[in-house]
């Protein structure tokens, strides 16, 4: 009787191109849209996972094992686990629904999302976001 | 033999609560109207037949975790609880929504 599907919840897509990928919630739509009648939500997720990193790596390797590609999507309630983990980033002003509209807007969103998942990952928190799901 | 006696007559009376849901109360049965119910937060008490597949048992208990929704498992299969439910069909897994005149949800978690 506690609604989990809220704002930075961990969730993974089970659907689609990013299957197996981790997320989080951005924003969602519990009552839906005109054009999705069913419940969605915005998630922003982890297309390429960042590697493991080492203590003997020099600091460009490290940079560059670090990096993160991201996505954002519309996602429909039934194509996501939700998980117990939170994710607590602030994407509200980076990540919007117009930002999905044109391609440059998305690929801008997607930059934005990309620089704070890649600073929380080098800061060591919510270590279970940035490891992939092994199936 | 005397935990059996009690089972056998707790057994019934979840029989009976779920009978008087049936009648007065609203429900919905069914794996993909069970998790609606739950993404929703409208589902108050779930019920799970004891045949059902292990991963979406897991799957109906994680949803019901994160909801802070009672699970109960039923003590018959799917044949069974449809049968408890007055239909003709099997039913894996139900969810009430609204109990109506039944005490089932105050009774029930406690039970498990």
């Amino acid at each position: 009787m506690v609604k989990f599907l809220k704002p930075n919840k961990a969730v993974i897509v089970l659907q689609g191109r990013y299957a197996g990928r981790k997320a989080v919630i951005v924003k969602s739509f519990d009552e839906g849209t005109r054009d999705r009648p069913y419940g969605h939500c915005l998630v922003a997720g982890i297309n390429k996972y960042p590697c493991k990193v080492i203590r003997k790596d020099s600091a460009k390797k490290t940079a560059k094992k670090s990096r993160v590609k991201c996505f954002v999507k519309l996602v429909n309630y039934q194509h996501l686990m939700p998980t117990r983990y939170t994710l607590d980033v602030d994407l509200k002003d980076a990540v919007s629904v117009d930002a999905l509209q044109t391609k440059d807007k998305k690929v801008a969103a997607c930059k934005a999302t990309k620089a704070r998942f890649e600073e929380r990952f080098k800061t060591g928190k919510n270590r279970w976001f940035f490891t992939k799901l092994r199936f | 033999m005397v935990a059996a006696k009690k089972t056998k007559k707790t057994h019934e009376s979840i029989n009976n609560r779920l009978a008087l849901v049936m009648k007065s109360g609203k429900y919905t049965l069914g794996y993909k109207t069970v998790l609606k119910s739950l993404r929703s937060s409208k589902g108050k008490l779930i019920i799970i037949a004891n045949n059902c597949p292990p991963l979406r048992k897991s799957e109906i208990e994680y949803y019901a975790m994160l909801c802070k929704v009672g699970v109960h498992h039923y003590n018959g299969n799917n044949v069974d609880l449809g049968t408890a439910c007055g239909k003709y069909f099997r039913v894996c897994c139900l969810s009430i929504i609204e109990p109506g005149d039944s005490d089932i949800i105050k009774s029930m978690p406690g039970d498990h």
